[in-house]
């Protein structure tokens, strides 16, 4: 039995506003509309390049696999960062309820013109953090007769932070970058763990110290990068993973070193933080201004201020927990190191 | 006036491999030119795997089992002494990689997986997850960072410089402000890629693989070599090409005309979907010409009989793949595919060093031809080639300008790319390149696509005329210097067009079906008259120019491909 | 424990926010929900979620702590409701992981094993956002308002871990969520689109970072002000102990000056409700609430 095939497909009539802009031609920003007919299969890509084929061949932005693995054509659809190449533009239109979609560059970097920005300072954030594996000699052989042995249970501890495509997406979503110019992005991070967690390298300190350099402890945590990012490599959860080596190696004097061990401790102690006594956990000295104001606002509206924490009633089952989880762990540990 | 030691166009692997080997040797000047990012390069795309016989699977596989399909793949028109080098030099150069942090997967007892690919008589294809190419390019690019490699990011190269008998640099655009520089360079290496754009919409290839270094050198005076040998994939998604692989069928999807009908059982009755990925292709084309195609020249490729729940467990990539670039979820319906153009074997004719006859200008990877592809490239056999010949190119390029002074540049050594970019930019004709560039892929897929023949061949050469004599007459409207993506692409558009040429004029010439080359009036493949390169050369008149070089046969008489 | 009684019952995970100091706000939910007809259940056996922070010294501690909270609620028959985003982020992300990683969800189990505690992973987890919008309805709680807050010109703010990434939300787009809105309608009020409102607050980085998080909340406030609104509300606890708390410091550090009020939805739903702005506790705000409500 055979069945004409008739493909499914829907058309719609959209207006596509896009944000025009080259510094040094125009004073700032403008939008241009085109009216286009989306259908089923469009992508946002094809629509701008339908766009630049057949009403207005200035239009400029980047583009060059079209398939999702070279990371060029990064802009924001309403105001999300996509991929143009691989995000259809009809179900976008649906999800918002109306046949406009306004498109425009990518956020926290200079614009070059249109939809095209200067990428540069995410690559230069990307080089301080020894992107690149630094041999280590107990697991690279010196010659090229053999490779070296890895697990394949090693290998996934970062093999989907390897999918990363450097489209920057993160980066123009990222909260910190917005605010702080100097902060070194999601994937730069996700970067620099991918390969300090690389059995064959060496150089885990130093990407250690070049991630504090460039804020490390400055991710707020919002998760927009786990969001955007097209290849799912989980930035924000890299950052946290990031921290937790550099809590391992030793750097424990940072204001997020302490914080990270109050929070983990409290929580076996007492079910939860201990909040009233956190300003000087993490600051020292210097919170117990922070704890008596704090103490003076309760006192405001009439209530007793207390140093102590209100436990949780879990807590003797967490302390269980705890320490079956540094059971587990200290085994793991061992076996590593055999 | 810039000036480098080694300058490499093209950030591909062959481009940052023979980047990275030039810089880590020696403290000589190096700079990659190129006209992306070079993680944005195509080698990117690559999925599956690249060969190299570690025997880590299966342990009686060995580098001459490797050169023989190698060989045999190509259909006997690859030159054994290179195709014996490469698979010689593959496990150094994935070694190499490996040692430099590249993600391989791995086999229980720790050392590279490998899988079997087509075309392969033991399993040799090592791999990671189906991102081989992605997580190459980037280890080069990350070990390039380390050692301090140049870039030149977002500069387009317009022409090739030399004295006749030595490099002299090139002539390139920096895209993000319009100046035009000469950069002088004791060795060029041309690493830019493959052609397969000159079927426009009907390829896999990135929008960029226009074959801009081959037209360098083509439009330099240097030869090109086998140039009518594309390899075609069957099944690309409708609206872009883009892959999907073998798994899927495979898995037991159907190929689907409009109609319904399975139509492989008139075309390999007994291996149906899974039959050879040319003769799939060309079943496909004659559904498509005989009116059961869909409505923009598709057929289809059907998984709904495998149900929801084998879908979701065996092809969830290709599902996401299905969804994000073509709106289809193969859950619900089958999806629209197209033969598609993946490979190009031909290129800039060189030697076993990549050297090509102009001393110091140097191609590898798919924009030259050594020749190790021949008529028809053997899968996971790429991206060795652009380790193995980047590596080598880049090798000799150093030892090469260590050993050399730079030429004198002539003072108006600009003045031609000003002219080229000025002619464009002041054309006075409504002919657009959206326009050409349209009309340029149907007719390379029409007439010299998958199936050829010498009447269609004839035509294409000379609407290949038209289009050229079009192109003279282009405007690019959009004046700005910052940036200007309509005037890179028009440039594109001219390398494109010469090459398009050569690949009609060769195909025409050679009255034999070989390899990816099929032509429907010589359907048997001809060792007595054409087991020979074609070498194609700019004549005096705009021309191509066409004469025929023997092919280097060591060990493997020429026998019938079956597999 | 669904008792018949027309009621909608849930597992109340209270996080850090609703007990010690910030009690009064458990009251609120309290007075609130009894309107519409919801009633919480304390988990009796939690413990803090530990806001991800855990994570960087144990990821494992993190997974585990957070099964045995769900846990808790599976054993109550009861969907899980925590009112904080980064209590629900966490969670959610902690149920995202268990079901993709077998491995995981089984070690995890080993671990609860000690404490005589099984997870099952078939928690429900929901949100005040989608419990209001959802299980409420939308319907029903329009029939509870009984003083309209026309006029009133909000600016709403959902803040960011009810929303990131995608794959947490079971309700609606990730990329334009309007549950907010849609209740706000309800209530009666004037929505007001303001630039910032997508933007973080800052809240987690406090500690680590001060200056760069009162930035973030200088910023987010500045936005919402720049088009004249009369307050702004948000559905998450934390963005509002910043948006409201540290406000004025924000303001300082990014050298502005005036007063914004911020509600907590609740608080802004009970008032449609008819409670009076000291049943909803309105004087324990930081900057003084002074339109008219």
């Amino acid at each position: 039995m055979t069945e004409k095939i008739t493909p499914i497909r829907e058309k719609m009539l959209a207006n596509i506003r896009i944000q025009r802009f080259t510094p040094g031609d125009d004073r700032s920003p403008y939008f241009d509309n085109f009216k286009v007919q989306v259908e089923t299969g469009m992508t946002v890509l094809e629509v701008l390049r339908h766009i630049k084929n057949t009403q207005d061949s200035s239009l400029t932005f980047r583009a060059f696999c079209r398939s999702a693995i070279c990371g060029s054509c990064t802009v924001r659809v309403n105001a999300n960062s996509v991929l143009a190449c691989s995000t259809q533009l009809l179900p976008i239109i649906k999800d918002f309820g109306k046949a406009s979609v306004t498109i425009t560059p990518m956020a926290n970097l200079p614009v070059i013109r249109d939809l095209v920005v200067d990428i540069d300072p995410v690559i230069e954030k990307l080089a301080k953090m020894h992107p690149y594996l630094m041999e280590n000699r107990e697991r690279i052989p010196e010659t090229l007769e053999q490779e070296s042995l890895m697990s394949q249970e090693e290998l996934k501890q970062f093999e989907s932070l390897t999918d990363c495509i450097l489209c920057g997406a993160c980066f123009s979503a990222c909260s910190t970058v917005k605010v702080d110019e100097t902060y070194a992005g999601p994937l730069t991070i996700a970067k620099a763990y991918r390969f300090s967690i690389d059995p064959r390298d060496s150089f885990r300190g130093m990407r250690i110290q070049a991630s504090m350099d460039q804020g490390l402890w400055s991710c707020v945590q919002c998760r927009k990068c786990l969001k955007v990012c097209p290849k799912d490599i989980r930035p924000a959860d890299s950052i946290r993973q990031m921290r937790r080596i550099a809590i391992d190696d030793g750097i424990h004097d940072t204001a997020g070193s302490r914080r990270a061990k109050a929070y983990t401790d409290d929580v076996e102690k007492f079910g939860q933080v201990n909040k009233p006594m956190l300003p000087v956990v993490v600051n020292g000295t210097k919170g117990w201004t922070a704890i008596e104001a704090g103490e003076a606002a309760l006192e405001k509206y009439g209530l007793e201020p207390t140093r102590q924490v209100c436990t949780l009633p879990g807590q003797d089952g967490a302390a269980k927990i705890y320490a079956k989880v540094r059971e587990i762990e200290k085994k793991e540990k061992a076996r590593e190191q055999q | 006036m810039l000036t480098y030691d080694v300058l490499i166009v093209g950030s591909g692997g062959a481009g940052l491999y023979a980047a990275l080997k030039s810089r880590m040797e020696e403290d000589l000047q190096v700079a990659v030119l190129t006209k992306v990012y070079p993680t944005r390069s195509h080698t990117s795309a690559a999925q599956g795997g690249v060969n190299a016989a570690l025997a880590n699977k299966d342990t009686t596989d060995t580098w001459e089992d490797h050169w023989f399909d190698t060989v045999k793949g190509s259909d006997y028109l690859a030159d054994q002494d290179a195709a014996e080098l490469m698979c010689r030099e593959a496990p150094q150069v994935i070694r190499e990689m490996e040692h430099w942090g590249c993600p391989f997967d791995r086999t229980k007892e720790g050392k590279i997986a490998q899988r079997p690919f087509g075309g392969a008589s033991k399993i040799r294809a090592c791999y990671a997850a189906d991102k081989i190419g992605h997580v190459m390019l980037h280890t080069l690019y990350e070990q390039g960072l380390r050692h301090g490699v140049n870039y030149f990011n977002e500069w387009q190269t317009i022409s090739l410089l030399h004295n006749g008998q030595r490099c002299l640099g090139v002539n390139a655009l920096d895209i993000r402000n319009g100046k035009l520089h000469t950069i002088q360079a004791k060795a060029v290496i041309l690493a830019t890629g493959g052609y397969g754009r000159i079927y426009w919409t009907r390829t896999s290839n990135a929008y960029g693989n226009t074959g801009d270094g081959a037209a360098l050198a083509y439009r330099a005076g240097l030869p090109l070599k086998d140039m009518e040998f594309v390899q075609f994939h069957p099944t690309g998604l409708r609206r872009t090409g883009i892959l999907m692989t073998e798994g899927a069928r495979g898995e037991g999807g159907y190929l689907l005309n409009a109609l319904g009908e399975r139509f492989m059982s008139n075309y390999a009755p007994q291996k149906m979907e899974l039959g050879p990925r040319d003769l799939v292709s060309r079943a496909i084309e004659t559904e498509v010409r005989e009116g059961r195609g869909g409505t923009d020249g598709e057929v289809f490729l059907d998984l709904t009989h495998l149900g929801k729940e084998r879908i979701l467990e065996r092809l969830p990539q290709i599902r996401q793949l299905c969804i994000g670039f073509e709106g289809v979820d193969p859950l619900l319906e089958p999806i629209p595919i197209k033969p598609t153009a993946h490979y190009s074997m031909g290129g800039i004719h060189t030697d076993i060093n990549g050297l090509t006859p102009i001393e110091g200008i140097y191609a590898a990877g798919e924009a030259g031809c050594v020749s190790v592809h021949g008529a028809n490239r053997l899968g996971g056999n790429s991206l060795l080639d652009i380790l193995v010949f980047g590596r080598r190119a880049g090798n000799h390029a150093l030892e090469y300008a260590r050993h050399t002074d730079f030429q004198p540049m002539p003072k108006d050594a600009l003045a031609p790319a000003e002219t080229y970019i000025k002619t464009l930019m002041d054309g006075d004709s409504k002919e657009t390149m959206a326009d050409i560039r349209r009309d340029l892929g149907n007719l390379m897929a029409d007439k010299a696509g998958i199936y050829r023949e010498a009447a269609g061949l004839t035509q294409a050469v000379a609407g290949l005329a038209e289009l050229k004599a079009r192109y003279k007459r282009l405007k690019v409207k959009d004046k700005s210097k910052i940036f200007n993506t309509e005037l890179g692409a028009a440039l594109e558009l001219g390398n494109m067009l010469d090459l398009a040429e050569v690949v009609a004029l060769g195909a025409l010439e050679r009255a034999e079906s070989r390899g990816a080359h099929y032509r429907e009036d010589f359907t048997e493949r001809d060792d007595k008259d054409w087991l020979k390169h074609t070498v194609t050369s700019r004549g005096s008149d705009d021309r191509p120019v066409l004469h025929f070089e023997p092919v280097t046969i060591t060990r493997f008489q020429p026998e019938a491909r079956t597999y | 424990m669904n008792n018949n009684d027309g009621k909608l019952h849930y597992a109340f995970y209270s996080g850090c926010c609703f007990q010690g100091a910030d009690a009064r706000f458990f009251d609120i939910l309290q007075q609130v929900f009894d309107k519409v007809d919801v009633e919480l259940h304390l988990l009796p056996e939690a413990v803090c979620c530990g806001a991800g922070v855990i994570e960087e010294r144990s990821e494992l501690t993190s997974l585990a702590i957070n099964a045995r909270n769900m846990a808790g609620a599976e054993k109550m028959g009861l969907p899980f409701y925590t009112p904080c985003s980064t209590c629900f982020n966490v969670i959610s992300n902690c149920q995202k992981r268990l079901e993709e990683e077998p491995k995981l969800f089984d070690q995890v189990n080993e671990i609860l094993a000690e404490d005589g505690v099984e997870y099952k992973g078939d928690c429900k987890l929901t949100h005040t956002l989608w419990m209001l919008a959802q299980d409420v309805g939308l319907e029903k709680l329009s029939e509870r308002i009984t003083n309209p807050l026309n006029g009133l010109r909000v600016g709403s703010y959902y803040g960011c871990h009810t929303r990131n990434p995608s794959d947490i939300q079971n309700y609606e787009s990730s990329d334009n969520p309007t549950s907010l809105e849609d209740i706000l309608k309800v209530l009666g009020v004037e929505i007001v689109d303001y630039d910032t409102r997508d933007d973080c607050c800052g809240y987690h980085l406090t500690w680590p970072n001060k200056d760069l998080s009162l930035k973030m909340t200088g910023s987010v406030l500045q936005g919402a002000q720049k088009q004249n609104v009369d307050l702004m509300v948000t559905s998450c606890p934390l963005c509002f102990k910043n948006l409201d708390g540290v406000q004025s410091k924000a303001l300082a550090a990014t050298g502005q000056d005036f007063q914004l009020p911020v509600l907590f939805l609740p608080e802004l739903v009970g008032l449609a409700c008819g409670m009076s702005p000291q049943d909803m506790k309105l004087d324990w705000h930081a900057v003084p609430v002074h339109v008219r409500l």
